[in-house]
């Protein structure tokens, strides 16, 4: 779970973004994209602790595209550090989403699922 | 044999029992797939990767911080001034155009993979996780290769010498030796699902690290017991 505690961090780091790279009030579409990506990326790590929702931080690969796309699509030109701050964050969301829950566990989840499945079978 | 499937036997068995402990590495993990005597995704073969990988990422991103004027000059004990020259040239600008960020930072973040990539999966990754092999794999070696390759490329057409970037460019280099061996047997492995079943299916499970009885057949047939 290691990588969904990167997660956190990182969506805390987008949380206090607007702070750091001091989006003025006006900004809405800055505003509304570090609150927002940041509190989406936190729950979907967090979700990703609770076994129905475990595969939640699949979803934090979304918010890296969309992040790497608002950069392109705000900052492209000029590339203020905003938008810096969006394309390197988008990067690291997307190595980190990528990585299993368990990863060093033995093997992977869905062996046990195939397995169960087997069994499913067999007694049917 | 019979000892590679009573080995076989326990991770099996392992995997899907919630009483065993969950970082249990040791012992049947650790086998030798083809054609290596030694398990190429065990920690000792890995742990050096990803320490090698931050050590360029940290240099990677001490240029990058030149390149943001974050630190004001940088450092050159052989070529001097020319490491300066070569991060504010015109390709690094043009490539700063196309990606938003510093070229050196867009180097740090793939070496911060390399290591990120490295580090995850058991030590028996190349059977069990293919699919992060293959990722881990294409960030070392294609990547590496292609930033070597432009690394003297911009020496020779800036015409001056960096030599941090040389530095990360032979890092690079000695990464797709290292890690070569790994992403190897895993695409033997896959090969050799392909060859046996010709089953496209079957292919994309083995792929995923999901379950069946055929590829389970075709790895057990693929490992030899590890060095005692």
């Amino acid at each position: 779970m290691w990588s969904r505690v990167v997660e956190i961090m990182l969506g805390c780091w987008l949380l206090i973004s607007p702070f750091i790279f001091q989006h003025e009030s006006g900004q809405v579409a800055l505003w509304a994209n570090d609150l927002g990506c940041g509190t989406a990326v936190i729950l979907f790590a967090l979700f990703s602790y609770w076994h129905p929702t475990r595969h939640a931080h699949v979803a934090t690969m979304a918010v890296a595209v969309w992040l790497i796309g608002f950069a392109y699509w705000h900052g492209f030109g000029s590339a203020p550090p905003a938008s810096q701050n969006h394309v390197i964050l988008g990067m690291l969301l997307g190595m980190f989403a990528v990585i299993p829950n368990e990863a060093t566990r033995p093997a992977p989840a869905a062996w046990e699922e195939s397995i169960s499945e087997d069994s499913n079978a067999r007694q049917a | 044999m019979r000892g590679a499937f009573a080995r076989w036997y326990e991770v099996a068995t392992m995997a899907h029992d919630p009483n065993q402990p969950r970082t249990a590495d040791a012992g049947p993990l650790d086998v030798a797939p083809r054609p290596w005597d030694y398990n190429p995704s065990s920690w000792p073969q890995r742990i050096p990767i990803c320490i090698l990988a931050m050590i360029a990422f940290f240099i990677a991103a001490y240029m990058g911080l030149y390149q943001w004027r974050l630190v004001s000059t940088a450092w050159d004990p052989i070529f001097g001034k020319q490491t300066e020259a070569v991060l504010d040239s015109g390709v690094s600008e043009r490539m700063r155009h196309w990606f938003l960020v510093p070229d050196a930072i867009f180097g740090a973040v793939a070496y911060l993979g390399d290591a990120i990539f490295g580090l995850a999966g058991s030590t028996r990754r190349w059977q069990y996780r293919p699919w992060l092999v293959l990722i881990f794999g294409i960030d070392v070696i294609p990547l590496g290769i292609v930033s070597a390759v432009l690394v003297v490329l911009q020496g020779a057409v800036v015409g001056s010498w960096c030599f941090l970037c040389l530095v990360t460019a032979v890092i690079s280099l000695i990464l797709v030796y290292m890690a070569f061996d790994e992403v190897w047997s895993c695409l033997l492995y896959l090969k050799q699902v392909w060859q046996e079943t010709r089953d496209k299916k079957l292919l994309w499970k083995a792929f995923c690290g999901l379950r069946t009885p055929e590829a389970d057949r075709i790895a057990d047939s693929f490992i030899k017991p590890p060095a005692e």
